[in-house]
């Protein structure tokens, strides 16, 4: 279980990237959603003991990830979100010295460690291949390995789709996911909302270092039932219908609007009909509350 | 008519300038041109000769001087390689070349903006020797004030010269996108120039050699009827440019016209296709990662991988042993960590021509001439033959292991594994130790690749006794703790001040003033670490009842290094575990002040060993 508890941090020339963030995560899948610039990758990079917060802690299974920053290394499996790898080392190399930083000594256990885990992302046959001739596919699914090593407790993924194929994001959700299934607790930090919903158990809403919402997101898609309406309409009347409803997204169409409106219940018009809510109306909702975001 | 600051030209100049201003090079190097400014105004030949410091000559010798010595050609390089290269490294190229910019205003901007910047920095060694005019020294001549002649000769003598290295350094650097290559370039102008000077020029008239020489170092001399010591008459000479100075400098910028012609035609803004695009293609979906294309497919999809995420066969990781914190632990992520830098560095590609030209250098007054042994104290040929290429190779190692130091502290960086690497429970001076001894063992190796080269050039020339004790001697005790002093000095230096080339400047000028001053005859020991002419063989070997002096300042050498390490340690950026005790001992920090105090007590206590040794 991770237990943050008013964690602030302030950069220099006072951007106020976290305000205090405060937050549970049991084992599983945690998404943390929210805009660029949310604050997102400042709490990840505190969590992965690479930057120093100003104040608030942070705790895994017990183990302070602030003060113990040994300790909080040997339970953290971490793929930031831009990262790269020694080209000249194959992967096989690159996974064996990331074992041995990581205490895996004994050489026939790390042997097998390294060829599961390269079957497990899929660069069984590419393993003596050098990293520099990876895709950025492979590279990404070679950093997962890496944070896999030793059983970690607290893996921590951020931005990981960033740049990937939509094949190469189905199957680095299918890993993910394989990888939380085994009890851990794996974050991923994201601004893609389709990530959190399909991949997340638990997830959190950020946005100008502040934590919005936290649930299930079943819980945040159950807060809008029987409230969202949509229609396609000219785009001329949008102001119109801005003015008098709550619009949580607008999209152009062939030149047309295409709206979803929150309404509690009431339908806001004849061209309006019934919306399934999402994850994705329940972020925008929420973000807009507090400021454009859609 | 078009204002000149809205062409394509004068925005890219504008844009290098502003660039410019906000690196801190261009600013440590006025720093350095002003301080050689004030050495050279004060501790000069003018000083030593009785030259007036302002006469036309000693305008002209300083500023040759400038333009040749202390690593300018090497400064030129670090302003003129990269700002090509810098717009592909960003990603910056894209949106540059998408615009309506052609390529001669690109270039042109480029090298000018660039170019300007050098000349404004080697500026302030002309202006300061010019403002020095007025601060007159109680052992120095100065004639009147003069404002003309800094100025012209300024721009005849080290502008255009440093023009047409400019544009070479310039032209590679662009053509090749290869920063590595322009600084291997610069770092081997001076055995090039002096390869060109032996080879080619001596053999030539003299005119022709005037004629031909890019930094126009010939004209500095003096006239075959006057000595140094004639001040009086050295005083009244005025420089003036013949005809064949001016066709030097014609040339000059012919050629330099010419590496940018050339650059222009070959030039490309095309991405260079890399062997990864061929890997991109590489398929290892399984049957189940498959690519979808409608909509309604891909939500169902996504639908049951949500609920059924363990569905797919999935390679079980084994159960593994994981070591603790413990100092074995960390030994075992030590030597892992160091194997995979010595890999990495082995993988420089720079290595293939560094060693092999380092070595040629260092035994070529072996191979060529004859090395005699020190008879007073019945030095031995093996003797010799050690010291002699010990000498030269000081001199590399200085060079080499600054370079490499700084490439293996700041390629992780580079690279972008460091927040991997530091998020791995591994301390970090595993991290630090790791690049620092991979560094060594390569300067180690270089020495033992010398050592062995000689004891071979003196076999075949039959230059008996053929000994390994003054090999061992020599290498051990001269240059193995050198090396291990430049490297911790430089680690040191890339911690503090964050930026690879900032520490090469600043261990080349800081390496460039000490020879300076050590061949002034200033080298005494406490800042001389790398004993440099402070040892005879004799000595070292105990003939000339010194030997205890050297072995006790090869132990303060020693202490300094740790000292250099500790405090890197203590200023290294990655962030490590609170505190100074709190039950669990002393900290990161904790460890570093005490071996930096301990340090510091061993090398206060050498000192005073030697003093007591001397006295």
């Amino acid at each position: 279980m991770l237990n943050i508890n008013g964690l602030k941090k302030t950069y220099a020339g006072r951007v106020q990237a976290l305000q205090g963030v405060s937050l549970d995560a049991p084992a599983g899948m945690f998404g943390l959603l929210g805009p660029n610039g949310a604050g997102k990758t400042t709490l990840m990079k505190i969590l992965a003991t690479l930057l120093e917060p100003d104040a608030g802690e942070a705790r895994m299974n017990g183990v302070d990830l602030i003060s113990d920053k040994d300790a909080a290394r040997r339970m953290l499996g971490y793929l930031p979100q831009e990262f790269g790898l020694y080209p000249t080392l194959t992967a096989e190399q690159t996974l064996d010295y990331f074992a041995k930083l990581k205490g895996v000594h004994d050489r026939t256990e790390r042997k097998s460690l390294i060829g599961a885990l390269l079957e497990r992302v899929n660069l069984a046959s590419a393993r003596r291949q050098r990293v520099g001739e990876f895709s950025g596919g492979m590279r990404q699914r070679l950093g997962i390995a890496q944070a896999l090593i030793g059983q970690p407790s607290l893996i921590i993924v951020d931005e990981p789709t960033a740049g990937l194929d939509p094949e190469e994001r189905v199957r680095f959700h299918n890993l993910l996911s394989d990888t939380a299934g085994e009890g851990r607790v794996v974050i991923l930090s994201t601004h893609i909302v389709s990530d959190v919903s399909n991949l997340c158990s638990r997830m959190a809403i950020i946005r100008h270092g502040e934590i919005l919402a936290s649930g299930t997101p079943q819980e945040a898609i159950g807060e809008l039932a029987d409230s969202i309406w949509e229609a396609t309409l000219p785009r001329e009347h949008v102001p119109a219908l801005k003015s008098r409803f709550r619009v949580i997204s607008s999209q152009t169409f062939d030149g047309q609007a295409r709206l979803k409106v929150l309404s509690k219940g009431v339908r806001p018009g004849e061209e309006f009909v019934a919306a399934t809510p999402t994850l994705e109306d329940y972020y925008f909702h929420l973000v807009s509350q507090t400021g454009s975001a859609a | 008519m078009r204002n000149p600051a809205r062409t394509p030209f004068g925005v890219i100049f504008y844009t290098e300038l502003l660039l410019n201003s906000k690196r801190i090079v261009p600013y440590a190097l006025l720093v350095l041109f002003s301080a050689h400014a004030v050495m050279w105004w004060g501790w000069s030949a003018a000083a030593n000769y009785g030259w007036a410091t302002n006469s036309d000559f000693n305008i002209v010798r300083n500023l040759l001087g400038f333009s040749f010595l202390l690593g300018l050609p090497i400064f030129n390089a670090v302003i003129m390689g990269d700002p090509v290269i810098r717009d592909f490294r960003t990603g910056v190229d894209p949106l540059i070349f998408s615009k309506p910019v052609r390529r001669a205003p690109y270039l042109l901007g480029k090298f000018f903006g660039n170019f300007f910047v050098l000349v404004c920095c080697q500026a302030a060694f002309v202006l300061t020797t010019f403002a020095l005019q007025w601060f007159p020294k109680s052992n120095l001549v100065v004639q009147p004030p003069r404002i003309l002649p800094y100025f012209k000769h300024f721009l005849f003598f080290v502008v255009i010269s440093h023009l047409l290295l400019a544009a070479v350094y310039f032209t590679v650097g662009a053509l090749t996108r290869n920063a590595k290559i322009v600084y291997g370039l610069a770092v081997s102008f001076y055995p090039l120039y002096i390869a060109y000077q032996l080879l080619l020029l001596k053999v030539l008239p003299e005119r022709w050699a005037l004629a031909l020489d890019p930094m126009l170092l010939r004209s500095s001399s003096i006239p075959p009827h006057l000595k140094w010591e004639d001040a009086n008459l050295i005083n009244q000479i005025v420089v003036s440019y013949d005809a064949d100075m001016i066709a030097n400098r014609a040339l000059m910028l012919l050629v330099a016209a010419l590496c940018l012609m050339i650059l222009y035609f070959r030039f490309r803004i095309a991405e260079r296709p890399r062997n990864a695009e061929s890997f991109a293609t590489l398929d290892l979906s399984t049957g189940v990662d498959r690519l979808y294309y409608d909509a309604e497919s891909v939500q169902q999809t996504r639908g049951e991988q949500s609920e059924k995420p363990c569905d797919r066969e999935q390679a079980q990781l084994p159960e593994v042993a994981m070591a603790g914190a413990g100092g074995r632990a960390n030994f075992y992520k030590l030597i892992a960590a160091l194997g995979v830098e010595f890999r990495l560095l082995r993988a420089e590609r720079s290595l293939v021509v560094i060693i092999p030209l380092a070595l040629f250098l260092s035994v070529l007054e072996l191979a060529f001439y004859e090395v005699h042994p020190d008879i007073s104290y019945e030095v031995s040929y093996a003797a010799a033959y050690a010291s002699s290429a010990a000498r030269s190779l000081l001199l590399f190692l200085f060079g080499i292991t600054v370079f490499y130091t700084g490439e293996a502290m700041h390629r992780d960086r580079e690279v972008k594994v460091e927040p991997l690497l530091w998020s791995a429970p591994a301390p970090s001076y595993v991290l630090l130790l790791s690049k620092f001894l991979a560094t060594v063992l390569l300067g180690l190796a270089l020495s033992a690749l010398v050592a062995l080269v000689s004891l071979a050039l003196q076999i075949y020339k039959g230059r008996a006794p053929f000994e390994i004790t003054p090999y061992l001697l020599v290498y051990t005790v001269i240059l193995v703790p050198s090396v291990i002093f430049i490297a911790a000095a430089s680690v040191l230096l890339n911690v503090a001040l964050r930026d690879k080339y900032l520490a090469y400047a600043v261990s080349i000028a800081t390496g460039g003033g000490l020879l300076y001053l050590y061949n002034q005859g200033y080298n005494h020991w406490l800042y001389n670490p790398l004993l440099h002419q402070r040892w005879t063989y004799a000595e070292l070997s105990g003939a000339a009842n010194s030997g205890v002096n050297i072995l006790t300042h090869r132990v303060y050498v020693l202490a300094i290094a740790a000292l250099c390490l500790a405090l890197a340690h203590l200023c290294f950026g990655r962030k490590a575990s609170k505190g100074f005790g709190a039950g669990r001992g002393l900290g990161s920090a904790g460890w570093s002040i005490l071996a930096a105090a301990v340090s510091v007590f061993v090398a206060l206590c050498a000192v005073f060993l030697i003093i007591q040794l001397q006295t």
